[in-house]
């Protein structure tokens, strides 16, 4: 039996220890905001956030997240109570098929969290590891510097409601 | 693949009807297929007691349903496709509940005959129908608001839901309308609304699926969950014509978790099924499986060997002439110089980032198939072939879809769902990893050219010969795509209709362009031009690709022509518009392009490269600043200008156009599938790259106002940008390019 808090539900699961994160997430714990895209840890639609940073999930046996916080995109925001990032990516039109868009949201979430006002170099370091074969980018980058100006006009926002799951 | 009857005249079908609870159904009425006897598994609310053929929905609550019948894979159809509903019936785009079409011909696209969504036709093929539906339905509520209060109907007007009277200024709501709306019949004549009157179209610039994939609420395929579902693994050969020699599962069989492993037989493929209890589980008993294959035909068959191929096949037979104009052999006879060219186009996988899968679940009375696929009606069929169920018997439930691209064109993951869940008679989810995904693709196909340009005597080019060679996407789906045409026809005759399909190209069904597309309509006024198309197949697995065969002539025709330009040492685009006279969308694009751009001011550090091309109806122009710094190729800024005619979402035309680009630009500096012996070489993105966001340039998109029918736009931003970007770096550098991906001399 394994134990882990997601969006801050706490589960104990019977699930083999070298079970990647994402597929306890998705078959298990039925989340399926999580993408699976490439098993190896190269396109980052799988992000997931470990105690607040942003790792890959498809790469993540579960054993090494035993008894730690875990926040999928589910976490983030929902239809009606979306996060600033999230309503940033509707505002902007982001998504094309949207596949990606789940872990794009996550390491830009996690980026602004530490980084209230990210440069275009740091945007780009920050999100190079997230793949869009839509080609969604420039309106990526335009989304994050939108969120991080909503964000520092009010810091109290629900922009950072995750982070108390984590 | 065209039907031989005219496009389809669905307005003449439109039925209205009315529906339990007081409502009012629009359906066309169309000879209709039945679908599974129970009804199938309605997962999404709207869906529920939905006649096959329904199409518009107006609740008594007001809800309104509309069933769009094209597929959703990041293109914009979602929003689109609603957007016309909803500008001619008056509400906004935003209360519409959308869900996706199953099979039925109705449903077909009139431009294709089938059921697919693809050739960046959606709305140019319902562009009229859809806007029809809407407009009967209106005035059929305001007939019945006219009604109610026993005034003319000239008196009342719909807006935002509801019918209002001009008088009075009382409204009442569809929903309470729609019940005595259901007993009228069609009105005979449909007015479309003008231009000017557009509240929705041309202005509309939201995307209505945006929320749902902000939040992971929007349901891919791969996120299909059934109650007992199984995961299924396929192994398969390395080469796609391999049978199955032997295999040993005692090990796999140890792995806990493991349900089942078996061989299935798809046409054209074969495989080891591994099923258990989860994903995981499969994955690993697959790692315990061993399979020995037979030798294939392919195994002597590597990247050298194949533009021999091509290049031997053209020498012996220059193949189908698609253009000739003026005399080319004249012009070369009486020619005082040529310029020749040797062209190789690579191999490229589509990488859709969601991997294809497919969810099957085979039951006594029929199969429930659940799938990412661009082609619903091929899907049916794919399944059909590989189980033991008939059409009939196959309801197939169509999924967002994570990236196309025109993969899901070709439905060989729904035939092994199908033949696993068949032999199994339980829900199976299958799912392939990154790396049988990139292997077994069907590859754009490569191709080999040789360009010839004719200078004359008075040192004017007079004459331009594009030959090429190369294999056709056509005989690579055809096996589902005809029987799809003929869903009436027992699965005995599949095989005579895949054959009869084959015979038919170019006589009942449309020539297969994937090769010569965008060569054969070069818009440049030379006297003399010839192209010709020589067939050589590959034997590699070939399918559509995002632009198809403008995605290499694009580069081809306006990498050769900015060589002639530099030849004659003109501007590359005062040449191009000097030979554009008689093509004013043309002209129009391309001065745009250059007058955004700054053309001849590049950004510190660049050079400036142009192309211009024509696919699907639209034309694009692309420029390109391009810096090379230590040996790597930088593009800053792509300025693109496109002419789509009449503007549906002009936020999605700007976002198919920078998608187009970054896609394009993926395939330029990266994209090559490589064969060796039979077998592609690239396995995940470690070696299969796709750009990202740092080598993401700048974009900006100029739409052009027009009034033209609309055109494509998912894919006409792709052909230009390889030409504009390598036309950018010889202008710096000299260096000529003729092939991709993009090297640069050391």
């Amino acid at each position: 039996m394994i134990e882990l808090t997601v969006n801050g539900v706490r589960h104990t699961l019977d699930v083999e220890a070298d079970t990647p994160l994402l597929w306890v997430v998705r078959d298990y714990l039925n989340l399926t905001g999580s993408k699976f895209g490439c098993g190896a840890g190269l396109c980052g639609a799988c992000t997931m956030h470990l105690n607040g940073s942003p790792i890959r999930s498809c790469i993540t046996p579960l054993a090494a997240v035993a008894g730690q916080q875990i926040t999928t995109i589910e976490g983030i925001g929902s239809s009606g109570n979306l996060s600033t990032v999230q309503q940033a990516w509707v505002e902007h039109n982001v998504p094309q098929c949207g596949y990606c868009q789940s872990g794009q949201i996550m390491s830009a979430s996690a980026l602004l969290r530490d980084n209230p006002n990210p440069s275009d170099a740091d945007i780009d370091n920050a999100m190079s590891g997230n793949i869009c074969r839509c080609g969604t980018y420039p309106r990526i980058k335009k989304a994050i510097k939108h969120a991080a100006g909503q964000l520092s006009a009010d810091r109290n926002s629900d922009l950072f409601k995750e982070l108390t799951h984590g | 693949m065209a039907d031989n009857t005219p496009a389809l005249d669905r307005r003449t079908f439109l039925k209205a009807s009315s529906v339990t609870g007081g409502g009012l159904l629009m359906t066309i009425a169309l000879p209709a297929c039945s679908t599974l006897k129970n009804g199938g598994i309605n997962r999404d609310n709207g869906s529920q007691g939905w006649d096959a053929n329904a199409w518009l929905r107006i609740d008594s609550d007001n809800s309104i349903h509309f069933v769009l019948d094209r597929t959703e894979m990041g293109q914009g159809t979602y929003t689109g496709m609603t957007s016309l509903l909803a500008e001619e019936l008056e509400v906004d785009p935003e209360v519409v509940q959308v869900s996706f079409a199953g099979v039925d011909s109705v449903y077909r696209n009139t431009i294709y005959g089938i059921q697919i969504t693809g050739g960046s036709t959606s709305v140019a093929s319902s562009w009229q129908i859809i806007r029809e539906c809407g407009a009967a339905t209106r005035m059929m509520l305001i007939q019945a608001a006219a009604t109610t209060w026993g005034i003319s109907p000239d008196l009342c007007y719909a807006e935002l839901g509801h019918v209002v009277n001009k008088t009075t200024a009382n409204k009442i709501s569809f929903g309470q309308l729609a019940a005595i709306a259901a007993t009228y019949s069609l009105p005979s004549d449909i007015p479309l609304k003008d231009k000017a009157d557009f509240k929705v179209i041309g202005k509309y610039n939201k995307r209505l699926d945006a929320e749902k994939k902000a939040t992971g609420s929007a349901d891919f395929g791969i996120d299909t969950q059934l109650p007992g579902m199984l995961y299924a693994v396929v192994s398969r050969a390395a080469r796609w014509d391999s049978e199955l020699k032997s295999f040993d599962d005692s090990n796999a069989r140890k792995v806990p978790g493991v349900v089942d492993v078996f061989a299935i037989e798809v046409p054209g493929s074969a495989g080891v099924a591994v099923v258990a209890n989860s994903y995981w589980q499969a994955r690993k008993a697959q790692q315990q499986l061993t399979v020995e294959w037979h030798n294939s035909e392919l195994t002597q068959v590597s990247d050298d060997s194949i533009f021999a191929q091509y290049q031997a096949d053209m020498a012996a037979d220059s193949g189908n002439n698609v253009r000739d104009q003026g005399d080319i052999n004249a012009a070369l006879d009486n020619a005082a110089d040529t310029i020749r060219a040797e062209y190789k186009m690579p191999f490229l996988a589509h990488a859709t980032l969601e991997p294809q899968n497919c969810t099957a679940w085979a039951r006594e009375d029929g199969l429930e198939i659940w799938a990412p696929t661009q082609g619903p009606d091929m899907a049916r069929v794919a399944a059909a072939k590989a189980s033991r169920y008939s059409l009939d018997d196959i309801k197939v439930n169509v999924t967002f879809i994570g990236g196309g691209f025109g993969r899901r064109i070709n439905n060989d993951f729904v035939a092994e769902a199908a033949a696993i869940s068949d032999r199994l008679q339980q829900p199976v989810k299958l799912i392939w990893s990154r790396e049988e995904d990139t292997q077994r693709d069907f590859y754009r196909p490569s191709s080999y050219h040789q360009l010839t340009a004719t200078v004359d005597q008075q040192g004017k080019i007079s004459g331009w010969r594009h030959q090429m060679a190369g294999s056709g996407v056509f005989d690579y789906f055809v096996g589902e795509a005809a029987p799809a045409q003929y869903p009436f026809m027992p699965k005995f005759m599949f095989g005579m209709l895949e054959s009869a399909g084959k015979l038919g190209e170019g006589i009942i069904a449309p020539a297969d362009g994937s090769i010569f597309e965008g060569a054969n309509h070069l818009p440049y006024e030379f006297d003399n031009i010839s192209v010709d198309y020589k067939k050589s197949d590959s034997g590699i697995l070939v399918g559509n690709w995002r632009s198809v065969g403008y995605s290499h002539n694009g580069f081809i025709t306006e990498t050769f022509i900015d060589q002639l330009a530099a030849r004659q040492q003109t501007d590359p685009v005062n040449f191009r518009l000097n030979l554009l006279k008689n093509n004013p969308r043309a002209t129009r694009v391309l001065k745009l392009a250059a007058e955004k751009a700054s053309w001849g001011t590049p950004l510190p550090g660049c050079s400036q490269g142009v192309a211009l091309h024509k696919s699907f109806g639209t034309w694009v122009a692309e420029i390109a600043d391009v810096a090379v710094k230590d040996g790597n190729i930088q593009v800053k800024r792509v300025v693109c200008v496109v002419d789509c005619g009449q503007v549906v979402n002009p936020d999605t035309v700007t976002a198919q156009m920078e998608g187009g680009i970054i896609f394009a630009l993926t395939a330029a500096l990266y994209g090559k599938i490589s064969i060796k012996n039979g077998e592609p070489q690239q396995t995940n993105f470690h070696d299969y790259q796709l750009l990202r966001m740092p080598q993401s340039p700048q974009i900006d998109v100029h739409i052009i106002d027009s009034d033209e029918s609309p055109t494509g736009v998912g894919e006409p931003g792709v052909p230009p940008l390889a030409a504009a970007v390598a036309n950018a770096i010889s202008r710096k550098t000299g260096q000529r390019f003729y092939s991709l991906p993009l090297e640069l001399n050391s």
